[in-house]
């Protein structure tokens, strides 16, 4: 996958944003990821199980996170849940998105500079 | 757990169940788990709205997973199509070409017994069969009111010759109109689009002159001018005042031939030449048709019943004389408000026949898609098998058959849709048989579009489930192993796809004969033989009544035409002519004293056909016996009187037989109506008209002046025999104008044109018949070609082992041919027995059709032929598949095992 195909994502719709940012640090199964965005967005954004699943679907399928061979210790693990993690492309894509965005932020804030809001 | 948490998880469950196979196998477990803890984790974080927000999410997204399946199964049903673009193609055009085949029949038939635009409640329309009445009947019956609401009295379709009075130096246009009652426009529920209609109040004798405009001329002829309702017309000579203009597309009660003016019957004379001698009222002058509205809840057969009652009780007390057969009804109704004045017989025709034919075709096509379908999934059971292993649920690979033949149907629906666009704007276009004005305006109307894709989308399920169904029913393991073959198995005598060839091959030789029955009983019944010499001979119309020309005028240009134009340079030979052919228009009864002494008259009906001097000379048909008409014969056309010698006729063959038997004609008296006639000549039968199969009786009478101007005589024509190499019409043309400025000359053509113009029809529709029935044959041997081929496959192994035991390419090409041909003989028998039933039963229906399969036995050539060439074809068909089989390398083959 080049660069070029990872910006064919942008911009990211904004329950991929989320789902591969919880990506970004470990591998998560479906309930993990559902409650770091809840955490992390303060209860703002909350994913519901079906459209989490829908979208997971299609990350899985455009390429940008996998399956998980590799499971917590046993006590720990639940045989019914699947554990996901970015792939390459997906980081890829992730880390334009988040150069995106600062772009975009640094754009609001040289224009609150200049006129003064 | 709280009863609601456990009622929404179990809920949640269900739902989650319901998610397409691939989705569960991928996430099924995983999204059931974090059910488990999202479900109390909503309940405890925003309490019932969390459960309904959650179980909506779940139920809400699941069509859409289902939708994204059938995208790629689409998507998939695409790319495995266009990988076989043979089978694709094949499969397209047979469905593209019966859909388009019938989505034209049904056009066709919208088309005549279709409801006619502009008219309210048409359902509730009805007139006589055939029959016309007189104006003082009209008025009887449309006093009555138990069984009729309201009646109209309509005479025409009659020509006007316009002029519009702000262009003085422009010449006459004839345009087609309607003499109405007042009561027209209100019987057919038809409101005008600007002014008003007629009304019997505002319709009386002696009234200025007024006339209503189709939506149509309004647009063609008068610019679309807001204003138009109060300009005037010069009508016939006569001024016109337009005071209303009908609704758009309404062209009268029967459009097909269509009316662009409408004019009340209480006109003065001038305007419409058709009501000399007084017809409103007299008993005697029954030339007018009459459509009634059925009063509420009255049916046909009750109006029937009621109008022939009365009809009964008027002819008693008027003591009219009819040539009415008193034992049954003596009127009959049949519905009108329908686009053709179109009798029961022609509605059975468009019922049964096309429908049938109809049917065949698209079973024919249905069959023959399931066969190829069939064949096709026996070769893809390596493919199905390994969908299946790989986790692929049953159900999803039936789906994805469907999607591939609910595919393959939208593209045989809209390649049928297109066919059947060019279909019907060819016979649109085609020039009708008649000097009348008729239009066959045949256009496709989404209803039957609508009918033709749920048709394809019928046969694409239908026959797509049964082959998908016995595709996946396979043994992946065993499968896997053997490779795309089957494992053998005898071959079936009675198997489901031997009886698929076999109704197949019977229906498509059911078709192939009944279509081509029709074919050439059309072509040779309807084939013009009317003997005349065709080379340089020219028409010419006038209408000098309706070009404001008095009795004397007319009958002086009458008597002087023939000489004027026979001095013109070039020309050869002229005649006058009530009409170009025979038109078979004008019937009436001829009588005569019987012969061999015996008591009493012979009473027959014949053609009556107005000719003048010379005709048959023009023609270049020389009389049997006796004379024609001469000069002297129009120096006696006074009123016949005891004094008066009778005025001389001539009768053709038929007539003369029928009406003397062996005897000779010439010198004889008949009897024509009120007027009694010597025959003076024989003329020999000219074939002619529209699916006449047989001569019919004929009676020539003199063309006299005074019959110009009555209903039935529109025109004069002139038959000018022409020098060849010369433009004699356009000197004849000069020479008219100059002598008679005022007089319009108009459909000036030659005879082969209209010789042409009657064929053309009959010859385009006998190649539509030719053609399906091709198509059926077509079908035929694409069917049993596949069938057979996919038998080859299927028994691979079989002939492996018989060639690696020794058996010569011969002797396996004969066993799969031996196969084949016991399906083809099968069903040729079947088929051959099977339109001769069908024959009969549509002649049981249907007179027209009785005549045409009545040719039948004349055609050995097609009993024998057509089943020999459809199992020549078929044949074909199975020895390409035959041929492969003796190519089949018994070494491979066998490994297989």
């Amino acid at each position: 996958m080049t660069q070029k195909d990872a910006a064919a994502f942008l911009p990211l719709h904004n329950n991929w944003f989320h789902i591969l940012l919880s990506l970004a640090g470990a591998e998560q199964h479906g309930y993990g990821i559902m409650q770091e965005v809840l955490d992390r967005t303060n209860g703002t954004v909350r994913l519901w199980p079906a459209t989490l699943y829908g979208s997971l679907k299609r990350l899985i399928g455009d390429g940008l996170i996998e399956e998980s061979d590799e499971r917590p210790v046993a006590e720990l693990d639940d045989a019914r849940r699947r554990y996901y993690r970015l792939t390459r492309l997906g980081r890829a894509v992730l880390e334009l998105e988040c150069a995106r965005m600062q772009e975009m932020v640094r754009m609001v804030r040289r224009k609150r500079r200049q006129e003064a809001w | 757990m709280n009863p609601r948490v456990s009622l929404c998880l179990s809920l949640y469950r269900r739902l989650a169940n319901a998610y397409p196979h691939e989705f569960r196998i991928l996430h099924g477990e995983d999204l059931e788990r974090l059910g488990e803890d999202a479900v109390p984790e909503a309940w405890r974080r925003y309490g019932v709205f969390g459960l309904l927000r959650l179980l909506a999410d779940i139920a809400l997204r699941l069509p859409g997973e289902y939708l994204t399946e059938i995208r790629q199964d689409v998507v998939y049903a695409r790319r495995v199509l266009a990988k076989a673009p043979g089978f694709t193609a094949v499969a397209v055009l047979s469905l593209g070409v019966g859909i388009g085949m019938c989505c034209a029949v049904l056009s066709e038939c919208q088309a005549i017994v279709g409801p006619a635009p502009g008219l309210r409640d048409p359902a509730t329309l009805a007139t006589f069969i055939w029959t016309q009445v007189s104006y003082p009947y009209f008025e009887r019956y449309r006093n009555e009111r138990q069984t009729v609401a309201a009646a109209a009295a309509v005479l025409g379709p009659v020509p006007f010759a316009v002029a519009f009075t702000g262009d003085q130096s422009a010449r006459a246009e004839r345009v087609s109109g309607h003499l109405v009652s007042p009561e027209y426009f209100t019987t057919l529920g038809v409101t005008p689009a600007a002014g008003r209609v007629f009304g019997p109040e505002t319709e009386k004798p002696g009234m200025a002159p007024v006339v209503v405009v189709s939506d149509r001329f309004w647009r063609t002829h008068l610019g679309a001018d807001q204003h138009a309702v109060g300009r005037t017309l010069r009508l016939n000579g006569s001024m016109s005042t337009i005071v209303g203009i009908g609704p758009k597309d309404f062209l009268g009660v029967w459009p097909q031939s269509p009316a662009d003016l409408f004019v009340p019957v209480t006109c003065c004379v001038s305007l419409a030449p058709e009501l000399s001698g007084d017809p409103l009222h007299r008993s005697d002058r029954e030339i007018f048709r009459v459509v009634f509205r059925l009063a509420h809840g009255v049916t046909m057969p009750a109006a029937e019943a009621g109008l022939d009652a009365m009809t009964r009780n008027i002819d008693q007390e008027t003591g009219t004389r009819h040539d009415r057969d008193r034992k049954g009804r003596v009127v009959r109704l049949m519905p009108a408000g329908t686009v053709g004045y179109a009798t029961p017989e022609q509605h059975a025709l468009v019922d049964t026949f096309n429908v049938v034919l109809w049917a065949l075709v698209l079973s024919l096509v249905c069959a023959n898609l399931a066969g190829l379908l069939l064949a096709r999934g026996s070769q893809r059971r390596r493919e199905i098998a390994i969908r299946l292993s790989v986790g692929a649920s049953r159900a999803r690979l039936v789906r994805q058959f469907l999607t591939e033949s609910v595919l393959l149907s939208f593209a045989g629906g809209l390649a049928g849709i297109v066919l059947a666009y060019w279909i019907t704007n060819v016979l649109s276009s085609l020039p009708l048989p008649s000097q009348i004005p008729l239009e066959f305006n045949c256009q496709i109307d989404l209803h039957v579009i609508a009918i033709t894709l749920a048709i394809a989308l019928a046969a694409g399920i239908g026959f797509g489930l049964a082959p998908a169904l016995s595709s996946t029913r396979t043994d992946i393991g065993v499968t896997l192993k053997e490779g795309a073959q089957a494992p053998l198995r005898g071959y079936r005598r009675f198997g489901l796809r031997n009886l698929f060839v076999v109704g197949q091959m019977a229906a498509s030789l059911m078709l192939l004969l009944v279509t081509w029955f029709v074919a050439l009983a059309f072509l040779s019944t309807t084939r013009m033989d009317t003997g005349a010499e065709v080379a340089n001979l020219n028409l010419v119309s006038f209408d000098p009544v309706r070009d404001g020309y008095s009795a004397e005028r007319v009958a002086a240009l009458v008597t002087n035409l023939p000489d004027e134009i026979a001095r013109v340079d070039g020309v050869r030979a002229v005649a006058l002519t009530g009409s170009a052919v025979s038109s078979h228009g004008d019937a009436t009864h001829v009588s005569a004293p019987a012969g061999d002494g015996k008591a009493g008259q012979v009473l027959i009906s014949a053609y009556r056909e107005r000719i003048g001097a010379n005709y048959f000379a023009t023609l270049g048909v020389p009389l049997l016996g006796g004379r024609e008409f001469d000069l002297r014969d129009r120096e006696q056309d006074a009123p016949g009187s005891k004094g008066v010698p009778a005025r001389p006729a001539i009768l053709n063959q038929t007539a003369a037989r029928t009406l003397f038997g062996a005897g000779d004609p010439i010198g004889r008296r008949i009897r024509e109506g009120e007027r009694n006639y010597t025959v003076v000549g024989l003329a020999r039968n000219m074939r002619a008209g529209f699916l006449v199969t047989k001569p019919v009786a004929t009676v020539f009478l003199p063309l006299a002046a005074e019959w110009l101007g009555k209903s039935a005589a529109q025109r004069v024509t002139v038959l000018v025999r022409a020098t060849a190499g010369r433009d004699t019409m356009a000197a004849v043309r000069d020479r008219m104008a100059s002598l008679h400025p005022d007089l319009t000359a108009f459909d000036v053509h030659t005879m082969q044109e209209d010789l042409d113009r009657m064929n053309s029809l009959t010859q385009w529709t006998s190649a539509m018949y030719v053609i399906l029935g091709f198509f059926a044959l077509l079908l035929a041997s694409i069917g049993l070609g596949g069938v057979t081929a996919y038998a080859v496959v299927r028994r691979r192994k079989e002939i492996g082992i018989r060639m690696a035991l020794g058996a010569r390419a011969g002797q396996v090409q004969g066993l799969v041919l031996r196969e084949g041909m016991a399906l083809v003989v099968v069903g040729s028998v079947l088929g051959v027995s099977g339109a001769f039933a069908l024959a009969r039963v549509f002649s049981a229906y249907s007179d027209v059709l009785a005549r045409t399969f009545g040719q039948r036995d004349s055609n050995p050539l097609l009993i024998v032929g057509a089943p020999l060439v459809l199992a020549a074809l078929a044949m074909l068909a199975c020895y390409l598949p035959a041929r492969r089989a003796t190519k089949i390398d018994p070494v491979s083959a066998l490994r297989e095992e």
